[in-house]
């Protein structure tokens, strides 16, 4: 009787001592696990990575759907439908996922870069500067595509509670400063091997990528030295010409997720056809049809390389450069230079400068254009040059070329929304957000910055 | 019968064979006999049960109330006497070897039984009239009456202010959710704390592949045999549930399995055949023309996926012991086919239970039981890719779905080809679980009781998912193929120890003083493999081409004290106090330990007394009890990341979702005020209470900027208040030598507001109308409505005659001409609150009859009302791809036809959410029975107690309003709770989508003893 008295309490006693309540959580990693050590700020990077490829494709596919670059072939989502005609009411998944996702991308770097300082000590200069220069350039490109979308954008998120609201213009010098911040860091410390190896996604060219959004963001703020500074310092030929982000299975592109299930974006049809007769380009990017058809009546094209899901996807096409180069010259009344950039373009044919890029293959242009006229066809090639990235929408507006929502089934013509509506999102916790800026009713008012 | 199938019903019948049956050994025996007297006017009272207890030696009192046990086993033995009418009570005896020994009893009048012992939330084993709070208990006898699959569909109208709702009628118990007292919580569900044998089990309902997101085919207690249990005990709220602490919010079912009898072994066998039907179809559009007015083939779906399906259930059961031990022993094979095609649920269980007295002042009590449930499921609820009742429902009804050459159409656009779901598609679920308790109770000294109980709850859930290639419309991955294979381990494992001091008559004053601790560690680990682009043979995952996988691991671990004083003045005035302080590791050190406190007294008034009132008592109570998020939010104080691979490297960013290292329990405050009266010398009893509970600190998710790179937070972010009444009305109508007539009467009202919320209002539950708003109840239906005349509230309809949408151009013009239409500005607004899903009010009404001690007649009657229900069922037929509804085919009709609609009136409604609300209350009739007791002396010769043969029928008729298969279906119910990706609170009832109809069920049961 003592022993069985004796064996219970020794048992209540030790499984009692067990019960330990400070639990580890073995399924994800704590702040305080990740902002300690370097391989886990590593990991941040590559999250950061990861991120952007999320943030960019949404910011792409949506520019596209409010302007004349895509349309849907599902009901199942009325949103995106909605979104080809130019409406897109607040709290819409496509106006939220652009805002949040790019918001995200910019916390990561914000993180990477508090990391890259607070474990300065346990990295090497190269790999610190590598580091900071990639947080400095997706961050950049990622409020450089939200000032792409919203009239006002907050800049200074990090460790704030209700960040605030700043214009275009100051959004936009800051922007600037971001990727200049990122060009001298690598210019100061070269990138160390580490961190051009196994850190930065294979394919990927940081200082080309750093030097064609600096050249971006330069000729968007109307500044045409910096602009041909910046884009003569990308490369243009030879295999670091193409930036690229690689989606080795399970990953999947964007452009491959959202042509599939509910989404069911693909290229309208009239992008091909409105193409110079003998425009190879878009070879590149569609197969042509006579069939497909979107859900409220628009004509489509299917993708070609993007439909499958493992397709590489570029940062930027290298023909970029040259047309905002040309655009530069122009602007700068140097029309001799200025065309002969934009014949490198349009005369770029197979196999020319060793990169798998969009080739137009045309003849270079007859005679003289006047300053219009070479600004009009600069246009027509970005059009043609750099479908699915998003810029098409800047373009539109700069151009003044935003119709407002159409009703379908009417063809749209260049963009159909000035801005997205705010995120609800934010809204619901940030008093600073702006009210939603009016669409324009009329053509052409333009749009208010 | 597959050959694992047979090795396991080996294994059970061989579980059940290892009985102890020399335990039963021949006892010495005496006789007792006596007569049972009215103690107030000393006549002889027939039909009295007399038990000794712990035994199965039984009598009843002839017309003079005079009876004679025999084999009654020698020494001290205990008589329990019962009758309707009068106050249950017990009788010690002293039984001497051969010789009768006389035992004259007086009974009470009263039907109100207090001297009832209850322990859950009294910390120890307590007498009802000394309790502040109602607790309810439900027996063996009710629970094997009601014919039911599961113990909580046997439960179902017999709790007043229980909401115990079927939410489908998929076989193995359909995903049944009980809400007591109103919604208390969006983050821990509404599911109460439960007990079996002192094991705090686990009651999942989330299904580990998708049947449709929030569909709810089964919840776990589905695992146990409801023939098992010998009582269970419901305590609804804060007042009463204090002693539980944190977990405590949602009430507590304490569930009490059969501990065996003294005496020779007993075997029971239990048999019954069942039979399940859809009870009604619903209407679909067979009009023979299309909207070109061309003939057209439309084909009824519903005979193709419904059939009347079988089902069996086989019960045994040995019960026996002597003075030392005593044991019950059960085996249980229960197979359910549902009633849509290619669905069925198979349980087998075993169960040992033994008690042993180990010393003169140690017993030790060990149950165990282990249940294997195979189930074949089809998704349901919004599973639109590859579930049976979206495919039917969003179907048009001119696709001829049967196989041509073994090759099954798909449907022009949404969902798959039923048929094909059915032949092709499985879902198949195996459950391997073990529930286990060792308790030992020791008293030291007469007044001195120690217990400790130490339980076990392992669920092994393996759900497979296989759709075949081509199985479904859209592109891939699904439509390559997919097979799942998830594995989940979840173990509970709880610590009691409870110690008790009675001090002793003090003078006028009885004292106990109640000391205990509670531990309990929940983990869940949960692996999942799965493939796509399937091979054309082989349903595994190795049959795949494209895998993944993924790995959860999640641990919640709760350790509470508590103390207890009780007070007892003159047996009147029961006093109790008691406080318990609760830790859990789901909040930081910081927030950790919460008290929470009780107060409760009872005052006897009258007892026992004749006449026209018999007893009264008073009670009262108040208490706090809380809620923690569930264990799949059990890390939420951390600040943490997640994984995001990119390019094939490992990354990290940070979980959207902030963690809150200030995170603490939601904290519920409740009192309630009750009588329990008898009346009429014992005719009627009723039990009232009044309650009131105010939950503060409720958690949900707050808005987080997510210009910041964050989206939400878990917080404390308002209070929501339940005030209601519950009534039990129990009256005895005819109790003549040959006939006994009773009734039993429930209501139950309950007002449910949330008071205040420091966030925007929000969907409970993500992207559907159920939304949670200050000032409004819980999970009203928030949504677009058709415009009305401000002044004279009639429906404004356009020149079509179709409904306009309130605050759409489109219908109403600019805002000048809506006001102008409107006559004012009610029409303002997009969308306003259109519904409340929770019931006004609920009511039971049972009838039992006995007619000469052979026949029992039984009836039920469930109720719910006053309760809106959003039928989006009805609007996906009416959506235009499907367009197979009966308002659908009014628009084919041809003009001149006065049930003629205009074109697109239909697409119009669909615009407006209010035109799906439907009044949702009903009456069921839930159970219906005739029970025949076959004894004559042929059968006696076989079955000392005869065979009692049973006809019973479940939800045999339903009087509703509503127009879908049943109002009782809910998408959402069991999964209340969920915050994963797809975001459910227990505030989300009333929404039928895709549910699988809820059977109409015969059954026939024999059952023998020998």
């Amino acid at each position: 009787m003592r022993m069985t008295r004796q064996c219970l309490v020794a048992f209540a006693a030790a499984s009692l001592a067990a019960c330990n309540l400070d639990l580890r959580n073995p399924n994800s990693p704590t702040e305080g696990e990740v902002t300690t050590s370097a391989d886990a700020t590593i990991g941040l990077a590559t999250g950061l990575q990861g991120r952007f490829s999320q943030s960019y494709g949404n910011f792409a596919y949506m520019a596209g759907l409010v302007n004349d670059e895509f349309a849907s072939t599902t009901a199942a989502l009325i949103s995106i439908s909605d979104a080809e005609q130019g409406s897109v009411p607040p709290g819409t998944g496509i106006a939220e996922n652009v805002f949040n996702s790019i918001y995200r991308t910019v916390r990561t770097a914000n993180e990477l870069l508090a990391g890259s300082d607070a474990l300065a000590a346990q990295f090497d200069a190269g790999t610190r500067s590598g580091l900071r220069a990639l947080a400095f350039t997706l961050k950049a490109e990622s409020l450089g595509e939200a000032l792409q979308s919203y009239q006002k954008i907050p800049i200074k998120t990090f460790g704030e509670i209700a960040p605030a609201y700043l214009t275009r213009a100051e959004a936009l010098a800051y922007v600037r400063a971001l990727l200049d911040s990122a060009a001298a860091e690598i210019a100061a410390t070269p990138p160390s091997a580490l961190f051009n190896s196994s850190i930065l996604t294979p394919g990927v060219n940081l200082p080309n990528v750093i030097h064609l959004f600096r050249a971006r963001y330069a000729r968007m703020g109307g500044d045409d030295a910096a602009a041909i500074t910046a884009s003569n310092l990308v490369t243009r030929s030879g295999p670091t010409a193409m930036s690229v982000l690689t989606f080795p299975a399970p990953g999947v592109n964007f452009y491959a997720n959202v042509t599939g299930g509910t989404n069911g974006i693909n290229p309208r049809r009239q992008w091909r056809l409105s193409m110079t007769g003998g425009d190879q380009r878009f070879t590149w990017f569609v197969v042509p049809s006579s069939t497909v058809t979107g859900r409220v009546g628009a004509l489509l094209d299917p993708w070609n390389r993007y439909a499958s899901p493992q397709s590489p996807l570029p940062v930027y096409f290298p023909d970029e450069a040259l047309l905002i180069k040309a655009e530069a010259l122009a602007n700068t009344n140097q029309l001799a230079q200025s065309q002969a950039v934009l014949d490198s373009v349009r005369t770029d044919c197979t196999g020319n400068r060793g990169i798998d890029d969009p080739k137009a293959c045309l003849a270079p242009l007859v005679g003289a254009l006047t300053q219009a006229q070479l600004i009009d066809e600069i246009y027509r090639n970005r059009r043609y040059e750099l479908l699915g990235t998003g810029l098409r929408w800047e373009d539109s507006r700069r151009r003044n070329l935003i119709r407002g929502p159409v009703a379908a089934p009417a063809v749209p013509a260049d963009g159909q929304r000035c801005w997205l509506p705010y995120a609800i999102g934010d809204r619901n916790a940030n008093p600073n957000v702006p009210a939603d800026p009016a669409e324009p009713t009329t053509f052409p008012t333009g749009c208010t910055y | 019968m597959t050959l694992s199938f047979v090795r396991r019903r080996a294994l059970l019948f061989a579980l059940a064979i290892i009985s102890p049956l020399p335990l039963a050994a021949q006892q010495p025996t005496g006789t007792v006999s006596g007569r049972v007297t009215d103690a107030s006017v000393g006549r002889g009272l027939p039909d009295v049960q007399i038990l000794v207890t712990g035994t199965r030696i039984g009598a009843v009192t002839g017309p003079n109330g005079e009876y004679t046990l025999v084999g009654v086993p020698v020494g001290p033995r205990t008589l329990t006497v019962r009758r309707i009418g009068y106050q249950p009570t017990t009788q010690p005896v002293t039984v001497a070897l051969g010789s009768t020994t006389t035992a004259d009893i007086a009974l009470n009048v009263t039907a109100v039984n207090l001297s009832e012992v209850v322990v859950t939330g009294t910390g120890i084993a307590t007498e009802k009239r000394k309790v502040g709070t109602n607790i309810a208990t439900v027996d063996s006898a009710v629970i094997s009456r009601a014919e039911a699959v599961t113990v909580d569909q046997a439960m179902q109208g017999k709790i007043p202010g229980a909401q115990i709702t079927q939410n489908s009628g998929s076989p193995g118990g359909g995903g049944i959710s009980v809400r007591l007292r109103g919604v208390n919580s969006f983050i821990s569900g509404s599911d109460p704390l439960y007990i079996v044998d002192g094991v705090i089990v686990d009651n999942e309902s989330g299904q580990l592949a998708d049947l449709g997101t929030r569909a709810n085919p089964q919840n776990r207690l589905a695992d146990l045999n409801p023939s098992d249990i010998e009582h269970i005990e419901i305590i609804r709220g804060a007042a009463a549930a204090a002693l539980y602490g944190s977990r405590a919010n949602n009430g507590v079912v304490q569930i009490f399995t059969k501990r065996g009898s003294i005496g020779k072994p007993r075997f029971t066998s239990t048999t019954r055949w069942s039979t399940s039907q859809l009870r009604e179809q619903q209407p679909f559009n067979f009009y023979p023309f299309d909207v070109n007015g061309l003939p057209v083939t439309r084909f009824n779906y519903q005979n193709d996926i419904f059939h009347r399906a079988p089902s069996w259930e086989q019960n045994l059961t040995i019960e026996g012991g002597n003075d030392q031990t005593r044991y019950f022993i059960s085996g249980n094979f229960a197979n359910e086919d549902g009633i849509m095609r290619s669905t069925s649920s198979r349980r087998s269980g075993a169960r040992i239970n033994l008690q042993q007295q180990l010393s003169p002042k140690l017993v030790a009590n060990v149950t165990s039981n282990y249940i294997t449930t195979n189930n074949q499921l089809q998704a349901f609820g919004e599973q639109n890719d590859y579930g049976i009742m979206g495919s039917l429902f969003f179907a048009p009804t001119n696709v001829d779905f049967r196989p041509v050459n073994g090759i099954y159409p798909l449907p022009p656009a949404l969902g798959t080809n039923p048929l094909l779901a059915i032949a092709r598609i499985r879902n198949p679920q195996t459950i391997e679980r073990f529930i286990g308790s060792t308790k030992f109770s020791w008293t030291p000294l007469t007044n001195l009781l120690v217990d400790y109980t130490i339980g076990l709850d392992n669920v092994g859930f393996e759900q497979r998912q296989f759709v075949p290639r081509n199985a479904v419309l859209g592109t891939a991955p699904l439509v390559t193929g997919r097979s799942q294979s998830v594995f989940e381990n979840n173990r509970v494992i709880n610590q009691d120890g409870v110690t008790s001091y009675t001090w002793g008559a003090r003078g006028a004053l009885d004292l106990r003083t109640t000391g205990g601790f509670n531990y309990t560690s929940q983990r869940v680990r949960i692996t999942q493999a799965s493939a796509n682009g399937l091979a054309p043979v082989g349903e595994l995952v190795s049959a795949g081409s494209v895998f993944s996988a993924a790995q959860t691991d999640v641990e919640l671990r709760t350790l509470g004290f508590y103390g207890q004083q009780e007070v007892a003045f003159r047996d009147r005035l029961f006093l109790t106090g008691a406080v318990r302080y609760d830790a859990s590791s789901t909040f930081a050190p910081s927030e950790r330990w919460q008290a929470f406190p009780k107060f409760s007294a009872s005052y006897v008034a009258l007892d026992g007394r004749p006449g026209a009132l018999n007893s009264l008592r008073l009670r009262s109570a108040v208490g706090w009890a809380g809620s923690q998020p569930g264990i799949l939010n059990a890390y939420s104080q951390f600040i943490s990341y997640t994984q995001l691979p990119f390019a094939g490297r490992p990354g990290f960013v940070n979980d959207v979702t902030f963690g809150n290292p200030n995170l603490k329990n939601e904290r519920a405050r409740e009192w309630e005020l009750g009588a329990d009266v008898g009346f009429l010398n014992g005719r009627v009893s009723t039990e009232a209470t009044y309650y009131n509970r105010v939950v503060s600190d409720l958690l949900f998710f707050r808005p987080l900027p997510t210009s910041t790179g964050f989206s939400r937070q878990f917080y404390p972010i308002g209070t929501m208040s339940n005030k209601g009444i519950e009534l039990m009305l129990r009256t005895t109508n005819l109790d003549a030598p040959n006939v006994q007539w009773t009734s039993t009467m429930t209501y139950a009202h309950n007002k449910n507001l949330v008071d205040t919320l420091t966030i925007l209002d929000f969907q409970s539950a993500g992207g559907y109308p159920n939304r949670i708003r200050a000032g409004e109840p819980a999970g009203v239906f928030y949504g677009s409505y058709a415009a009305r005349n401000c002044a004279t509230g009639e429906l404004l309809t356009d020149s079509l005659g179709r409904y306009r949408r309130s605050n759409q151009t489109a219908d109403m013009g600019n805002a000048a001409q809506r006001i102008a239409i409107s006559g004012g500005n009610c029409n303002d607004s997009l969308n306003k609150v259109i519904g409340d899903p929770n019931p006004k009010w609920m009511g039971s009404f049972l009838n039992e009859l006995t007619i000469a001690k052979k026949l029992r007649l039984r009836a039920l009657l469930d109720g719910v009302f006053g309760n809106k229900i959003m039928n989006l069922s009805t609007r996906a037929q009416n959506a235009g791809i499907a367009s197979n509804s009966k308002t659908y085919e009014r628009e084919l009709l041809p003009y001149g036809d006065p049930r003629k609609l205009p074109p697109t009136w239909n697409s119009r409604t669909q615009g407006i959410f209010e035109y799906w609300i439907e009044d949702g209350t009903f009456v069921k009739l839930r159970e219906l029975s005739a029970s025949y007791t076959l004894n004559t002396l042929g059968v006696r010769r076989y079955f000392a107690d005869g065979i009692d043969l049973t006809l019973s029928g479940r939800n045999l008729a339903v009087w509703t309003r509503y127009s879908g298969y049943d109002p009782e279906i809910n998408l959402f119910g069991t999964n209340a709770g969920g915050l994963q990706s797809v975001q459910t609170t227990a505030a989300d009832r009333g929404f039928d989508f895709g549910g699988y109809p809820i059977p109409r069920v015969w059954s026939l049961s024999a059952r023998v003893s020998f």
